[in-house]
């Protein structure tokens, strides 16, 4: 393959930028090229012009099939293409966005529908005129209303709005979706036909969404993007209702970038037998008690619960100017102002590195070659012996750091991008053998009089809870003061004689980064976990637009002083009439 | 679906505190596809097909159920839940046990929220039942199915979306078609067991520009048939692209209106849809029934409502006027009653409402018009609503009698609405009984002989008794408005009929527009040369 990267030789003058690359051979970049060069001219009556204009065009092709009980319920195929324009106007010290109405758009849009599939350079040509003028007008309306806000309030520290980057030209083909879509809605039946043989199951769906595309990314600073952006993936879910009327549910998923890449049926099988297997025990198993003491993650379950705890916090998003009185959703993050400081004992490290593409002869889910700002990533170091070195960096300064690390992953709020995770490599020094984890769990109850233990084998995330289970989980957490952490979907106890007995509907209390500074140790097990990260709460499936590939590498953990606490939801009847009988064909 | 129907309400009857009476499964199969394109390139690709079930439980009796109506306040129960598209039973049964379970649930909370409800308020004026009984009905009709020539559509719509390039003044611009079946299924405890479907095909024309003040305009022609293979051939479809842009051309140029009060011609199509919003959704039964409504009609069947030359039919049997397709016919509603021809208004004088199962005072029965989109509960809906008039003149007669009526009240000009889009009728007693109808294309008619002039930014407000007195009389011409009507139980689709209509009186105000200016930069190529580097 052709290697087309190319950094800097452009130079940028006040952000004025001549762009002394020769024209795209792709329409939609020269296209995009063209209407950038015209649309710095933009002004209205003695309005500032654009000093930063940005073309960001998701293309996909997707194909997706749903099933219940041997039933197809869902399958379709889509192709769209979706333009979001950025533009600032100011200077990269103080622009429209960061400010609560940043990305709003204020004003006319435009009857575009949707983006143009053609490549007719004309009609690519006038949908990028017109979608930047509404995105100009909207930045114009922005900066006025940001200005007028801060009149009213007192700045301690003026942090830059925008961060300097070297342009990048890189552009790679796309891949085109090939899929057989008959013989996969076959598998997907068939697999969905499996939990038929599991009467006590209340619900149960097997999907898959495969989709190849990428995107095209034009910048006025002379950057210049064409790169794939695929995922494909199998999933499968259950729930049965246990006799106090409860939920139970499990889920299993296979990503890859590739529809090639997925399992084949007997590893898909097994799996998802698991999953039934799982939630029949899981209506079956004891309620959970209070419990304060060691837990033990294991599996899949330390980078899981590394993933959403410490991986989430690693990101920095900034507090948006407000008028007086005004509110605004934002999540803090509990490592914010926190550099230099002990995150987890000094035996671990924690390296960020988009740019590995392997691990032990295994693919690395969460690899890519640029961000989605057009900023080339390095191998970033987050935690050195247990203290914290550094962030997550989108172009949006943030107090402290100034320039983006090339993780700007998704659409984020405010007119910023939101940073997220890559390949997330936690490794510890100290790491012994798992089976001595649980020997050490177990010295530790013993010592404190305890009756048992506990092990978590899985962590629902991201999350398969409903919606609604999701809302009752943020408002109950609320109320309990920390940040909220998804629920442990396989927990068990562990008794001083080693015998294990699954419990059902427990919640972690106040479980958030600092927990990891009581880890006691590490397996020598480390587990590779591929997630699809996104800006929902707990990362929840299907409920946020954008979804970045991610994997986090990680060992089991022991750690101390968590508390789990059973749910306190109200539990609903069973149902008044028996479930139909399931017939075998 | 029987099978599961029918295990339910049996287990539910014997177990459940309180059982349910009633029981329905209605399913809805939609297969579709759709193509869209702007300026000879395509935008979008789709279709798919889906299955979607929407459960009825009714606990108590048929006097007071969960369904009670407590003022304004209306149930809702079925979610619309997605089921197999295969004929697979375990798929089927299962979801089908859990939407009943789910729905009898809250079926049985709000009857007892109900019961509570009404023994603390006054007695409801209207004290009819809340479910009527109805003979089971079976019928298995032929299904249709989907044909789509996609690979001929797509490029008949780059051709046709490419034809709007020959208009610089067009902003955006849109050509769509989409063809569906629609198939239903319906059974329940009384023993209906039904199967019916029918298609739908349909041809969207949009256009927008900006004028240099500001104001956003956009035209439209639409044009609808069972099956895509009766929509109209390429030549006609190109000429509705050149009335569109032409119109909307126009539009930029034209003045923009004044208020005013005086005589006016609604055409055929504006007038459908001018009796649409506001007769028609006046005459839906249940709203005689809701103490939040207006009520504009309730206590006048058997008064006049109308000029006595009018009569007004609303038939879901009939499914052509002409050789046009009608949009709001079906065989039977979503709660398994054949549609019937219902004369709401014969000779001006009120007979009867649009009736669901939900019966009111004085109507104890369903006439076929209780309908829903998938998802919502069912409520009584229009149909094809047909305007019949026996005081009818040649339309060159009845500008005359505008220009007569012009000069009688000294005014310089009359109206004459040409197209209107659609409008608002407000029939909560909270709200005000008027109504608002915007008018795409308007044009003043001179009583001085000068020609007519285009203009533009109107909307006609009025109160619905006092406009209808002030019609005059008709042309002999019906002319077709297909649409689809959105209100509390979805989107369903009807048809319009009508004859052109004069009235005495019309009020119309200026409209609210947009501040926002024109697109800075010009076009980045002119539309027209792009036509010769197009690929």
């Amino acid at each position: 393959m052709k290697f087309a990267l190319s950094l800097g030789g452009i130079a940028i003058t006040a952000g004025l930028v001549v762009s002394a690359q020769a024209p795209s051979a792709d329409p939609v970049l020269q296209s995009m090229h063209d209407e950038m060069e015209r649309s710095r001219k933009l002004m209205v009556s003695n309005l500032e012009s654009p000093y930063f204009v940005e073309y960001l065009l998701d293309e996909s092709d997707t194909f997706d099939v749903g099933a219940t009980l041997g039933g197809i319920v869902t399958e379709r195929r889509d192709q769209f293409r979706n333009l979001t324009v950025h533009v600032r106007v100011g200077d990269y010290k103080f622009d429209n966005t960061d400010y609560v109405g940043s990305g709003f758009p204020f004003g006319t849009r435009y009857d575009l529908e949707r983006f143009p599939l053609d490549n007719d350079y004309m009609v690519l040509r006038r949908y990028l005129w017109l979608a930047t003028d509404s995105a100009y007008k909207s930045a114009v309306e922005a900066i006025s209303r940001k200005r007028a806000a801060l009149r009213n309030l007192s700045v301690n520290e003026q942090i830059n709005d925008f961060a300097h980057t070297e342009p990048v030209h890189l552009v790679r083909p796309f891949h085109k979706l090939t899929i057989d879509q008959k013989a996969w809605a076959g598998r997907v039946r068939a697999l969905s036909a499996l939990f038929a043989q599991y009467p006590g199951l209340r619900t149960s769906s097997v999907e898959l969404n495969a989709g190849d595309g990428g995107y095209y990314l034009v910048n006025s600073e002379g950057t210049e993007i064409k790169v794939p952006d695929r995922l494909s993936y199998v999933r499968a879910r259950a729930s049965a209702q246990a006799p106090d009327g409860m939920t139970v549910r499990d889920y299993a998923i296979f990503q890859s970038i590739d529809v090639s890449g997925i399992p084949g049926d007997a590893e898909m099988t097994k799996a998802f037998k698991t999953t039934a297997e799982n939630v029949v025990a899981l209506s079956k198993a004891p309620m959970g008690e209070d419990y304060s003491g060691p837990v033990l993650f294991e599996g899949i379950a330390g980078p899981q619960i590394l993933a959403e705890v410490l991986g989430k916090s690693f990101s920095l998003p900034r507090r948006p100017v407000l008028e007086p009185g005004r509110n605004a959703a934002f999540n803090s993050s509990e490592l914010e102002g926190r550099i230099g400081s002990r995150v987890l004992p000094d035996s671990f490290d924690i390296v960020d590195d988009p740019t590995q593409k392997e691990w032990h002869g295994r693919p690395l889910f969460g690899s890519y070659e640029v961000d989605r700002e057009g900023v080339v990533p390095k191998p970033l170091r987050l935690v050195e012996k247990g203290l914290l070195k550094g962030y997550l960096l989108s172009r949006q300064p943030v107090r402290g750091f100034e320039g983006s690390n090339g993780h700007g992953r998704m659409p984020g709020s405010y007119g910023a991008s939101a940073t997220g995770v890559s390949n997330l490599l936690v490794t510890s020094s100290g790491a012994v053998p798992v089976a001595e984890l649980k020997r050490k769990l177990l010295e530790m109850i013993a010592a404190r009089g305890k009756p048992y233990g506990i092990i978590v084998r899985k962590m629902d995330f991201p999350s398969s809870a409903s919606v609604e289970e999701a809302r009752r989980l943020l408002a109950g957490a609320q109320s309990g003061g920390s940040r909220p952490v998804s629920l442990p979907l396989l927990a068990y106890r562990v008794y001083p004689d080693g015998r294990e007995e699954l419990v059902r509907g427990l919640r972690f209390r106040g479980l958030n980064t600092r927990s990891f500074r009581d880890v006691v140790a590490a397996g020598d097990d480390t587990v590779a976990f591929d997630f699809l990260d996104s800006q929902a709460p707990f990362d929840l499936m299907g409920a946020s637009g954008y979804v970045a590939n991610a994997t986090v590498v990680a060992p089991s953990l022991l750690i101390d002083d968590l508390e789990l606490h059973p749910l306190e939801d109200e539990l609903p009847k069973l149902p008044v009439v028996p479930p139909p009988e399931l017939s075998s064909r | 679906m029987s099978q599961e129907l029918n295990r339910n309400f049996t287990v539910l009857k014997e177990k459940a505190d309180p059982p349910p009476y009633f029981i329905s499964y209605e399913v809805t199969e939609q297969d579709y596809r759709g193509i869209s394109g702007t300026l000879g390139t395509i935008s979008s690709t789709g279709g798919g097909k889906e299955r979607a079930m929407d459960v009825s439980v009714r606990v108590g009796t048929t006097k007071l159920d969960n369904y009670h109506n407590v003022r304004g306040d209306r149930g809702q129960f079925t979610e619309g839940a997605l089921l197999s598209v295969e004929d697979n039973a375990n798929a089927i049964k299962r979801r089908l046990w859990q939407e009943t379970d789910r729905a009898y649930r809250s079926a049985a909370e709000r009857l007892i929220r109900i019961k509570t409800n009404t023994q603390v308020k006054v007695a409801a004026e209207d004290d009819s039942d809340d479910f009527s009984s109805e003979p089971p009905v079976r019928a298995e009709e032929a299904l249709p199915t989907l044909k789509f020539d996609e690979t001929g559509w797509t490029e008949r719509i780059r051709k046709l979306s490419s034809h709007f390039q020959n208009y610089p003044d067009v902003l955006t611009s849109h050509v769509s078609v989409t063809a569906q079946t629609d198939i239903r299924y319906f059974v329940n405890s009384d023993g209906t067991r039904i199967q019916h479907g029918r298609g739908f095909a349909r041809v969207v024309i949009t256009a927008s520009a900006k004028a240099a003040d500001g104001t956003d305009l956009s035209t439209s022609e639409t044009f609808e048939a069972v099956e895509a293979s009766g929509l109209p051939k390429d030549d006609v479809l190109m000429a509705g692209i050149d009335r569109v842009s032409q119109d909307l051309t126009n539009l930029l140029r034209a003045r923009e209106a004044e208020p005013f009060v005086g005589p006016a011609i609604f055409s055929g199509r504006a007038a459908g849809v001018f009796f649409h919003e506001i007769f028609g959704h006046r005459v839906e039964g249940h709203r005689q029934k809701d103490e939040s409504e207006g009520q504009t009609f309730t206590k006048s069947v058997g008064t006049k409502v109308l000029p006595d030359f009018l009569s007004v039919m609303f038939d879901p049997t009939r499914k052509k006027v002409g050789n046009i397709d009608l949009n709001g016919w079906y065989d039977y509603d979503d709660e398994g009653v054949k549609g019937r021809p219902v004369l709401a208004v014969d000779k001006g004088v009120l007979n009867t409402f649009l009736m669901s199962r939900a019966p009111i005072k004085g109507f104890d029965h369903s006439n076929g018009h209780g309908r829903r989109q998938p998802g919502a509960e069912v409520v009584s809906r229009q149909s094809n609503l047909i305007v019949e008039s026996s005081n009818s003149v040649p339309e060159t007669r009845l500008r005359q009698m505008l220009i007569d009526e012009v000069k009688r009240q000294n005014k310089p000009y009359g109206l004459y609405f040409r197209d209107i889009t659609g409008g608002f009728t407000t029939t909560s007693r909270a709200g005000l009984q008027a109504f608002k109808v915007i008018p795409v294309i308007v044009y003043r008619v001179y009583a001085d002989g000068r020609p007519d002039e285009l203009v533009r930014g109107a909307d006609i407000v009025g109160t619905p008794l006092a406009s209808f007195a002030k019609i005059l009389a008709t042309s002999d011409k019906l002319e077709v408005f297909n649409g689809y009507c959105g209100a509390e139980s979805g989107s369903v689709p009807v048809s319009a009929v009508a004859p052109a209509i004069l009235v005495s009186e019309i009020e119309i105000e200026k409209k609210a527009k947009s501040q926002d200016r024109p697109p800075l930069l010009p076009s980045p190529v002119p539309p027209e040369s792009s036509r010769s580097s197009a690929q």
